[in-house]
C-alpha cells in the first residue's frame, strides 16, 4: 500500500502567493494514497530537509513528492534527502509548481488548480516508481589510443604521465601522421620536425605507452570501462627486436624507385624502408608490393646483408587482444584527390603540385633539401600562384565545408618561398583570408606586407601549359576583372578530407560519422570532445578539419575526459535505461537501428542444449543513455525506460 | 457575459529543450494561460503516439508536443526520430477527423521562454475557438468501462 | 492455365528433389470463386494447386510461423508482386531469411495470370522499383477521395460509424502478413494502451494504432480487408499512410530485402512544415 509523502513549499511569497497551498495540501491530504501532506515555507532550508527526513522515518513513507520549483532546481537535493532518510532517492519526484505555475500565472484560484493537478499527477507517477540503484560499471585503467599523429601522441602522453596506461596504435610504420611531413608551422613558422620528433621519441620510450606501429584495429567489442579490442600486427618481415636500425638493408635494397608516400611522390624510396630518416621506431618494413623476394622469389639482398638477421621473410601478421576501458580516436585526414580538377591541370603538370607536396619541397630534409625546386625540370620557380579553396567551400566537388588551415598554411608557403627565392614572386588566389587564431591574422598580414605576397581576390578557371609557362587563368573581383598569370609552379590548397575508410573504421568502432565521414561529437558544443559512444572520445582532425593548435588542444581535453574517467576504479551512471522484455520481442530490430548509441545488441536465447530458440534485443546499460527513443519505436512494447516506464506516464496522464 | 469555455491541454515536453524552456518563462516572469499541463519527458523521441490518444482519452481538447530544435537533441537524434513520428501520426489523425489544430507539435529550445508562453496563449486561445472536443468525448461517453489503470 | 501448369510442374520438381520442404500456393475453396490456402508437402499433393485471378490472398503472412523456417529448409510460396514485397519488409524485420524462400511469382489481369521473373526476393527489387515509378492506373480507391472531402467532423463521424461495428475479433491482425509480433500492443495489460472493449473508444483506439504500426509497412494487399467480418474499409486507412511515407519520406515499402523501416530512420532534412 503507498504511503506517499506530499511536501508543499510556500518557497517564501514565490509560491504562496499565486497558490494557496493550504488548500492544495488540504486537497492533496484526501488524494488515495497520500499519507501526509503538508507546507512549510522553505523546504530547501535546513529545517525544511530536516521534517522531510523526520516525515519519512516517522511514516515508513513509500514516495515523496516535492511540490515546490523545478526538478531542475532541486530534484538533486530532495534525492538526496530522501537516501539519507533511507528511502531510494528514485522514489522521490518533484511536482513543479513554481516556474511552471506560480510564476506564470495570475489568477489565484486557477493558480491553486493546476497545482493540485501537477501534485496529483506527480502522486500517480511516483506510486509506480521502482527503486532504482546506480549502475556500477568496473572500468579497466587502461586507454587505446588510435592514431599516432601530433593528437594521438599528444593524448596519449597526457594519460601517461598522469600515470594510466596507455597503449597506442599507428597503421603507418612509423609514429608522426602528416605533422611530420610539414616544413615550418604557422604562426612561429617553427620547423615541425623539430618540434615532433622529441614527441614522437617520447611517446616510444615511456614506459605507460606501449607502442603498436604498422598495426590496425581489426575489431571492437565492448562498452565504456570494459571495451575489448582486437588489433592486427602487420608483419614488416623485420624482427622489431632485434633490429638496430643500422639502415644496411636499405642501402642495399636493389629496387630504388618507388615512389615515396612520405613525399607525396616527390621522392623515391627502397622496397625495405622507413618512412622518413627519423622515423619512430627506426625499424625498417619491407613492402611486399613492391619487393623482388616477393614477386619472384629470389633476391633477399637485404636479408643478407643485414648482420644480425633481423629480417624473415616468413613472418606473419599477428593479432593482440587488449581490455581497454577508453578509446582515443585520433585517425586524422587525408588531403583531397586533386583529380577532379582537371582545369588546375594537376596531374597532368607536374609543376601543379598541392600544398603538402610543397611542404615537403620546404622541408631541410625532404626530396631537394629545402630548395624549392620545380618537379618537371628541378628549377627554381620564379613565380608561384598559390591558389586557395581547391576543394574547399565548393559545392560541386562535395566539399562544402572549409578546410580552416589553408588561408594559414597558403600565407606561409608565400613565406617561404620569400624566403628561399628572394627575387621571386608570389599571387595567392583566394575567396576570403580565414585567420582567426592567436598570432594568425598578423602572420598573414606579414605574408603580404613584409614578404610581398599578392593576393588577388578571386577563383581560377583555367590553368593551361603555353611555352613553358604555366599560365592561371583568373578573376580578381575587387578590380572586377579577368587577370592571367604566367607562372612556373601552381600550388593547391586542396581540401582536408576524411581517411577514405573513415566511416568504414567507425563502424569497427561503433560511433557517429557526418555525411563527408569525420566523426560525430556527442555534442558540437557541450560536449565537443566525447563521440557519441559513451567510452570513445576525438582528437584532431577525424573530427573536423583542424591546425596542429586545435589538435593539440583536443587531444588534452580527450585524455583528460579518459582521466576522468580512470578516475574511479568504478563508474556509476543514473540508472535511466532501457531495458527489453525478452519474452515478447519480436527481433525486428528497428530499435537497434534507432538507438543513436548502439546500446541494443541481438542476444540470443538457447535451450538447455544450447540450441538458438531466439534472438532478442537486449540493451547494454553502460552504453544507454536513457532517450527512451526505442521505447516509442517497439511495436509489441517490449522495451521499457526505468524513471519513465509506460505505467508511469500512463498514470500520470490518467491523473490529469 | 456567458462563461468562457477553459480548454484543457495536455503538453508532452522533453526535459532538456521545451521543459527548460517553460522553466526560463517561469523564471522570466512571463504570463501566460493556466490551461496546460506539462509531462516532463526525457526526449521527444520518447514521446509515444500513445501518450497523444490516451490524453485525448484523459479528455484533452488538445495535445501539444514540444521539444529540442533538430540538430539540438541532447540524445543527438531523438528528435529527428520523434519528427517522423509525428508526421505519420498527424496525417493518421487528420485522416480519422481529428483536426491537425488540435494536436500541435513545436520545436521549443531551453532559451526560448518567450516562445514557450506565447505558443500556450496561442494554442489555448485556438483550442478554445475549436470549442471542446464533443466528437471524442461522445466516444468516451459510451465507453460503459471508465478508463481504469 | 499455362502459368498454373508451370509452376505445378516446377512445383513437383522442387518436392520431388527435395530442393523445398513446402509449397504454399491456392487450392480450391468453398465456391467456385474462392482460394483456400494450401500447405504441399510431397509431390503427389502438388496437383491441389490452383492458379487463377481468384488467387487474392498474400499468402506471405504464413512463412512466419513459428518454427516453419527454423530447419533453414527451403519453402516455396505463390506470390503476387504485394506479396513480394511483405516478404522484404519481413527480410528487412528479420523475420525471415530471403534465401529461403522460392517465389512463384505472379500477377493477374483481368481474368488472365502471368507468371514474373525470378525465384529469389532480390530478383524482384527492379520490378517493384518499376510499381513504385510507375503505380498501375485506377489504383487509388474512390473512397479515399470522398473522405478527403469531408470536413473533420465528417470523417470523424465516418470513421465511428464503421468502428462501431467492430467486435474486436482480430481477424484483422491475424490475416496481416505484417503484424507478427509474439504480442500484440492490445494484449498488453500493464498498462492497458488500447482499451480492449468493443465500445468505440477501443475500437477506434485499436484501429489508430494498427494504422500507425503498418504505416511504412502496409503494401495494400487487402488481407486485413477481407478478413474483416463486418467490413469496415481498413485498406483505406493503410493505403492513405502508404501515400504519406511515400509523399513525406519517398519510401515505397518492401522495395527489397535491405530496405531501412521507415520509422527507426531519418534524414536531417526531414520535412516539418507541420512543426511550429
Amino acid at each position: 500500500m503507498a504511503k506517499i509523502g506530499v511536501f508543499i513549499c510556500h518557497c517564501g511569497e514565490n509560491i504562496a502567493s499565486k497558490v494557496d497551498c493550504t488548500k492544495l495540501a488540504a486537497a492533496i491530504g484526501e488524494h488515495p494514497g497520500v499519507a501526509v501532506s503538508v507546507e512549510y515555507k522553505y523546504f530547501c532550508s535546513e529545517p525544511g530537509q530536516e521534517s522531510v527526513k523526520k516525515a519519512i522515518r516517522d511514516n515508513n513513507l513509500t514516495g515523496v513528492i516535492i511540490a515546490a520549483c523545478s526538478p531542475r532546481m532541486h530534484e538533486a537535493t530532495f534525492r538526496k534527502v530522501c537516501a539519507e532518510a533511507g528511502l531510494n532517492p528514485y522514489l522521490c519526484e518533484i511536482a513543479n509548481i513554481r516556474e511552471q505555475c506560480s510564476w506564470v500565472h495570475t489568477d489565484k484560484e486557477m493558480a491553486t488548480e493546476k497545482a493540485m493537478d501537477i501534485t496529483r499527477s506527480m502522486i500517480e507517477k511516483v506510486k509506480r516508481n521502482n527503486k532504482l540503484q546506480p549502475i556500477e560499471v568496473p572500468v579497466t585503467r587502461r586507454a587505446l589510443v588510435i592514431g599516432g599523429g601530433i593528437a594521438g601522441i599528444q593524448a596519449a602522453l597526457d594519460i601517461a604521465n598522469a600515470g594510466q596506461e596507455v597503449v597506442l596504435v599507428e597503421r603507418e610504420p612509423s609514429l608522426g601522421g602528416h605533422m611530420s611531413q610539414l616544413s615550418e608551422t604557422f604562426p612561429t613558422l617553427d620547423c615541425s620536425q623539430c618540434i615532433m620528433t622529441p614527441r614522437m621519441v617520447e611517446a616510444a620510450q615511456h614506459p605507460k605507452i606501449r607502442l603498436l606501429t604498422y598495426a590496425e584495429v581489426e575489431h571492437v567489442d565492448g562498452f565504456i570501462g570494459n571495451f575489448k579490442v582486437k588489433i592486427r600486427m602487420k608483419s614488416r618481415y623485420v624482427d622489431i627486436n632485434t633490429c638496430t636500425g643500422c639502415g644496411d638493408c636499405m642501402t642495399k635494397c636493389p629496387v630504388k624507385k618507388i615512389s615515396s608516400e612520405f613525399d607525396c611522390g616527390l621522392g623515391k624510396r627502397t622496397a625495405i624502408y622507413t618512412p622518413f630518416a627519423q622515423s619512430v621506431p627506426n625499424i625498417p618494413v619491407i613492402d611486399k608490393a613492391s619487393c623482388i623476394y616477393f614477386k619472384n622469389g629470389k633476391c633477399k639482398t637485404c636479408m643478407k646483408s643485414c648482420q644480425i638477421n633481423a629480417i624473415n621473410f616468413d613472418l606473419q601478421d599477428e593479432f593482440i587482444d587488449l581490455d581497454v576501458g577508453a578509446i582515443v580516436v585520433a585517425t586524422g585526414f587525408q588531403v583531397q584527390n586533386t583529380a577532379g580538377y582537371g582545369e588546375y591541370g594537376y596531374g597532368k603538370y607536374p609543376d601543379v603540385i598541392t600544398g603538402l607536396q610543397f611542404e615537403r619541397l620546404a622541408t631541410a630534409s625532404g626530396p631537394t633539401s629545402g630548395k624549392i625546386l620545380r618537379p618537371s625540370d628541378g628549377k627554381e620557380p620564379e613565380t608561384v600562384v598559390f591558389i586557395q579553396c581547391a576543394g574547399s567551400r565548393d559545392p560541386s566537388k562535395g566539399v562544402h565545408y572549409c578546410s580552416k588551415i589553408c588561408c594559414m598554411y597558403t600565407a606561409k608557403h608565400a613565406m617561404l618561398y620569400a624566403h628561399k627565392v628572394h627575387h621571386g614572386k608570389t599571387h595567392i588566389f583566394y575567396m576570403d583570408i580565414r585567420a582567426g587564431g592567436k598570432g594568425y591574422d598578423e602572420f598573414t598580414r606579414r605574408a603580404i606586407e613584409e614578404d610581398d605576397a599578392s593576393y588577388v581576390r578571386g577563383r581560377v578557371s583555367k590553368v593551361w601549359l603555353e611555352n613553358g609557362k604555366l599560365m592561371v587563368r583568373g578573376v580578381d573581383t575587387l578590380l572586377g576583372r579577368p587577370v592571367t598569370i604566367a607562372a612556373d609552379m601552381v600550388v593547391l590548397a586542396t581540401a582536408m578530407v576524411p581517411q577514405p575508410n573513415a566511416k568504414e573504421f567507425a563502424k569497427t568502432i561503433g560511433i557517429a560519422y557526418d555525411e563527408y565521414g569525420y566523426y560525430n561529437e556527442a555534442h558540437l558544443k557541450l560536449r565537443p570532445v566525447e563521440s557519441s559512444t559513451a567510452g570513445v572520445f576525438l582528437a584532431g582532425a577525424c573530427q573536423s578539419p583542424k591546425d596542429i593548435p586545435d589538435s593539440v588542444a583536443q587531444a588534452s581535453a580527450s585524455a583528460s575526459k579518459v582521466l576522468a574517467l580512470f578516475s574511479k576504479e568504478k563508474l556509476e551512471r543514473e540508472p535511466v535505461v532501457a531495458t527489453t522484455n525478452e519474452a515478447t520481442c519480436a527481433g525486428c530490430w528497428g530499435c537497434v537501428l534507432a538507438c543513436p548509441y548502439n546500446a541494443i545488441e541481438q542476444k540470443d536465447i538457447l535451450d538447455r542444449s544450447g540450441r538458438i530458440i531466439k534472438r532478442v534485443a537486449s540493451v547494454n546499460p553502460g552504453l544507454c543513455q536513457g532517450c527512451g527513443t526505442c521505447v516509442t519505436f517497439c511495436r509489441s512494447n517490449s522495451i521499457d525506460l526505468a524513471g519513465f516506464t509506460d505505467k508511469q506516464i500512463f498514470a500520470e496522464v490518467m491523473a490529469l | 457575459m456567458s462563461e468562457l469555455f477553459e480548454p484543457k491541454i495536455i503538453a508532452f515536453v522533453c526535459t532538456y529543450c521545451t521543459y527548460a524552456g517553460a522553466d526560463l518563462a517561469g523564471t522570466s516572469r512571463l504570463k501566460y494561460a493556466p490551461n496546460v499541463r506539462i509531462i516532463r519527458l526525457p526526449c521527444t523521441g520518447r514521446i509515444s503516439p500513445m501518450f497523444i490518444l490516451k490524453a485525448l482519452q484523459k479528455g484533452a481538447d488538445g495535445v501539444l508536443v514540444s521539444g529540442c530544435h533538430p540538430g539540438d537533441c541532447h540524445f543527438t537524434h531523438g528528435n529527428y526520430h520523434a519528427r517522423r513520428r509525428w508526421m505519420v501520426f498527424r496525417s493518421l489523425l487528420d485522416f480519422m477527423g481529428i483536426q491537425p489544430e488540435r494536436v500541435i507539435f513545436s520545436w521549443i529550445s531551453a532559451a526560448e521562454g518567450g516562445k514557450f508562453a506565447d505558443l500556450i496563449n496561442t494554442v489555448t486561445e485556438d483550442i478554445r475557438k475549436l470549442g471542446p472536443f464533443d466528437q471524442y468525448k461522445e466516444l468516451i461517453r459510451e465507453t460503459e468501462a471508465p478508463a481504469t489503470l | 492455365m499455362i502459368t498454373q501448369e508451370k509452376y505445378r510442374s516446377k512445383a513437383k520438381k522442387l518436392l520431388a528433389e527435395g530442393s523445398v520442404k513446402m509449397v504454399i500456393g491456392y487450392s480450391p475453396g468453398s465456391t467456385p470463386d474462392r482460394r483456400r490456402p494450401v500447405f504441399i508437402r510431397s509431390f503427389d499433393e502438388a496437383d491441389q494447386l490452383v492458379l487463377d485471378s481468384n488467387c487474392i490472398a498474400n499468402l506471405s503472412g504464413y512463412l512466419v510461423s513459428e518454427g516453419l523456417l527454423s530447419d533453414e529448409k527451403h519453402v516455396a510460396i505463390f506470390l503476387r508482386p504485394d506479396g513480394i514485397r511483405s516478404i522484404n519488409i519481413l527480410a528487412a524485420e528479420s523475420q525471415l531469411n530471403v534465401d529461403q524462400i522460392i517465389i512463384f511469382g505472379f500477377d493477374t489481369n483481368g481474368n488472365e495470370v502471368r507468371a514474373l521473373t525470378g525465384e529469389h526476393a532480390g530478383e524482384f527489387s527492379e520490378f517493384i522499383g518499376s510499381i513504385k515509378e510507375h503505380p498501375p492506373e485506377k489504383s487509388r480507391d474512390p473512397l479515399l477521395y470522398q473522405i478527403e472531402q469531408m470536413n473533420p467532423q465528417e470523417r470523424f463521424a465516418f470513421w465511428k460509424d464503421e468502428f462501431s461495428r467492430c467486435i474486436k475479433c482480430y481477424a484483422c491482425r491475424q490475416a496481416c502478413p505484417m503484424c507478427y509480433c509474439r504480442r500484440c500492443i492490445v494484449d498488453s495489460n500493464q498498462p492497458q494502451w488500447i482499451n480492449t472493449s468493443s465500445h468505440t473508444l477501443g475500437n477506434f483506439e485499436w484501429n489508430v494504432v494498427r494504422a500507425f504500426h503498418l504505416a511504412g509497412r502496409c503494401v495494400g494487399c487487402g488481407n486485413c480487408d477481407r478478413a474483416c467480418p463486418v467490413n469496415i474499409p481498413l485498406r483505406l486507412i493503410n493505403s492513405r499512410m502508404a501515400e504519406e511515407v511515400l509523399d513525406s519520406f519517398d519510401h515505397f515499402a518492401g522495395l527489397n530485402p535491405a530496405q531501412e523501416p521507415v520509422l527507426a530512420s531519418f534524414k536531417k532534412d526531414d520535412s516539418e512544415t507541420f512543426i511550429l
